[in-house]
């Protein structure tokens, strides 16, 4: 088979981009734009797929990508779950841009450029690749951001992102080049073996390691690098939010197991003494507890679902340091719990988008009082998925914490499981509330009554994502099995 | 190799220069010129580690690659600064203030 087979997801998804671009300019109207979108990214999931069914080892001149574009399972896994929360975020977009008087047709070729970018990002074996992969990712989040253009918020959150964001970058590539003159070297293996050889002693390396770090850790938004997540995610429109999300803190969370295991993966570099591991987990913690706390103090839902992306960071972190002890079965974690977090984190900003209308969005927690028994077609996806995001069985998201609590108990990091449970359960408490809110409460006489609107789009999006949900809670042992063979990756 | 161990120095300076003035100045356009003079001396590093490792041009190739990526980056981030500035009439990052708790 041809190598045009193993890297058809990249293409699918560049020219639909394209293609789509172009009949946006030539289109008087934007109606079957969000379909397309979710069409290219349906095809672009497919193929990847395909290619993982047939199998790369009968795919002649493989290796002539690498170290550029590496294609194995781990990317293809990534393929198919970025693939999924793009179309997810593009269906969310389809009912809400209408509604809310958005409707300009450049939202979809940027959401296609961006996941485009963070499919790169998880593929990329080299350095060169990985700052490219990145930056086209976080470009297009930067513009998706700033996609309401009328409103003060928007435009607000998107500067945070994006200056915070392109500081992470340049920390990230300061790295990368001192790292390139003590190994002389930016592919990550080579980088990996000239670590290995010994040139991990070296104060450079030290440096390098903790810039990359902390560039790291501003991508995947871990406390105390998460200052812009809460804005930029309040700001920007939902359907953007809910891309930011799970997309691209998905690819992020791909560039950090890439480039620490395969890069980083010598013996000073990753024990428990010294190197990332011990600086991650202190990460982790923070991330979790501050997140957790901040979270449970927010007034409006959309800001308390920002938070409770963070948290959920450090859940996935506390998998991460696992790793160093066994790749395969932490790594595993960290794939399928990113799976269980897409479903359930799309479905919950779909629902969110589902109770508002034009002029009347819903946001705080008093825009949903009584939503429960005025309208119960849209507060039972909304309940299902805060469920699955609390981690209650039988959902996805029990199954995401107790396979990273498995993995984090048998590297023997009891101290952090314990806290990872404790925050789990905190976490819990501003998810539920949300629930009381919609289901026991009644609104204030005379405040706005929230009434959902109708979208075909957004409908879509809440069933294929309580769809998952479900499976994932009730049968995860193959989709487990599927992240065991991705996260194997060679180091 | 003391000519090069010079530039490593220079160009951290610059980078450190370009991290502080981030970190420091509330205006916007001062803050994007300063992530450029960190990314300049990003580029600095790799061309003068280039010299090091002769041979390859990755360290010069990359520098290229940097410098056509930060001109995307740049223009999408003037333009949301002209998008702020349009609503609020200011390029100071602390009175883009309506996002809090």
């Amino acid at each position: 088979m041809s190598l045009t087979f193993a890297i058809s997801p990249f293409l699918i998804i560049a020219f639909g981009a394209m293609a789509l671009m172009l009949s946006e300019a030539f289109a008087k109207r934007s109606n079957g734009l969000a379909l397309g979108t979710t069409i290219v990214f349906a095809a672009a999931g497919a193929f990847a797929m395909a290619v993982w069914l047939y199998g790369l080892e009968d795919i002649e001149g493989l290796d002539t990508l690498t170290p550029w574009l590496v294609v194995d399972r781990f990317s293809l896994f990534f393929d198919v779950l970025l693939c999924l929360g793009g179309a997810l975020a593009a269906l969310l977009a389809g009912g809400y841009l209408p509604e809310h008087n958005l409707d300009r047709g450049e939202f979809y070729s940027l959401l296609l450029f961006s996941t485009f970018g963070a499919m790169m990002l998880a593929a990329a074996g080299d350095v060169l690749t990985l700052f490219i992969g990145l930056e086209t990712m976080s470009i297009g989040a930067y513009a998706l951001t700033a996609f309401r253009r009328a409103s003060a918020k928007s435009a607000e959150g998107a500067l945070k992102y994006f200056l915070l964001g392109s500081f992470a970058a340049a920390l990230l590539l300061f790295g990368f080049a001192l790292i390139y003159g003590a190994t002389g070297h930016t592919d990550l293996v080579g980088i990996g073996a000239a670590l290995k050889a010994g040139a991990s002693k070296q104060p450079m390396v030290v440096i390098a390691l903790v810039l990359i770090l902390a560039g790291l850790a501003f991508k995947v938004s871990a406390v105390p690098f998460h200052m812009w997540t809460p804005d930029a995610y309040e700001g920007a429109p939902t359907p953007a939010t809910t891309y930011m999300a799970v997309a691209v803190k998905s690819g992020a969370f791909a560039m950090m197991l890439r480039v620490l295991l395969t890069a980083f993966g010598d013996p000073s570099s990753m024990s428990w003494s010294a190197g990332w591991p011990p600086v991650l987990a202190w990460v982790a913690v923070l991330t979790m507890t501050v997140a957790n706390l901040i979270a449970g103090r927010q007034e409006s839902v959309k800001r308390m679902l920002a938070y409770s992306s963070i948290a959920h960071a450090g859940y996935i972190l506390v998998a991460v340091v696992a790793t160093m002890r066994s790749q395969t079965l932490a790594g595993a974690s960290v794939l399928f719990y990113l799976l269980t977090y897409t479903v359930s984190t799309a479905g919950a900003f779909g629902a969110l988008i589902l109770c508002g209308r034009r002029g009347a969005e819903a946001v705080s927690y008093e825009d949903l009082s009584g939503i429960g028994r005025r309208h119960p077609a849209a507060a039972l996806p909304f309940a299902l998925f805060l469920v699955s995001l609390a981690g209650i069985p039988p959902t996805a998201g029990f199954f995401g914490k107790w396979f990273i609590f498995r993995a984090a108990m048998e590297s023997g990091l009891t101290w952090l499981t314990i806290i990872a449970f404790i925050n789990s359960v905190i976490g819990a408490y501003y998810y539920l509330r949300v629930l009381v809110y919609m289901y026991m409460r009644e609104p204030a006489a005379g405040a706005p009554i929230a009434v959902p609107m109708r979208s075909g789009y957004v409908t879509a999006a809440l069933l294929v994502s309580a769809l998952l949900v479900l499976a994932l809670g009730l049968s995860p042992t193959r989709s487990l099995d599927v992240a065991v063979q991705a996260a194997s990756f060679g180091g | 190799m003391t000519g090069i161990a010079n530039y490593v120095v220079l160009s951290g300076v610059l980078f450190a220069i370009g991290g502080i003035g981030f970190l420091v100045r509330r205006n916007v356009l001062v803050a994007l010129m300063s992530i450029e003079i960190m990314l300049n001396a990003v580029n600095l590093l790799l061309v003068a580690f280039n010299r090091l490792h002769a041979g390859e041009l990755t360290g010069q190739l990359f520098a290229f690659f940097i410098i056509a990526a930060e001109a995307a980056e740049v223009a999408v981030g003037l333009a949301i600064v002209l998008s702020l500035f349009r609503i609020k009439r200011t390029v100071r990052s602390d009175e883009a203030d309506l996002l809090k708790n």
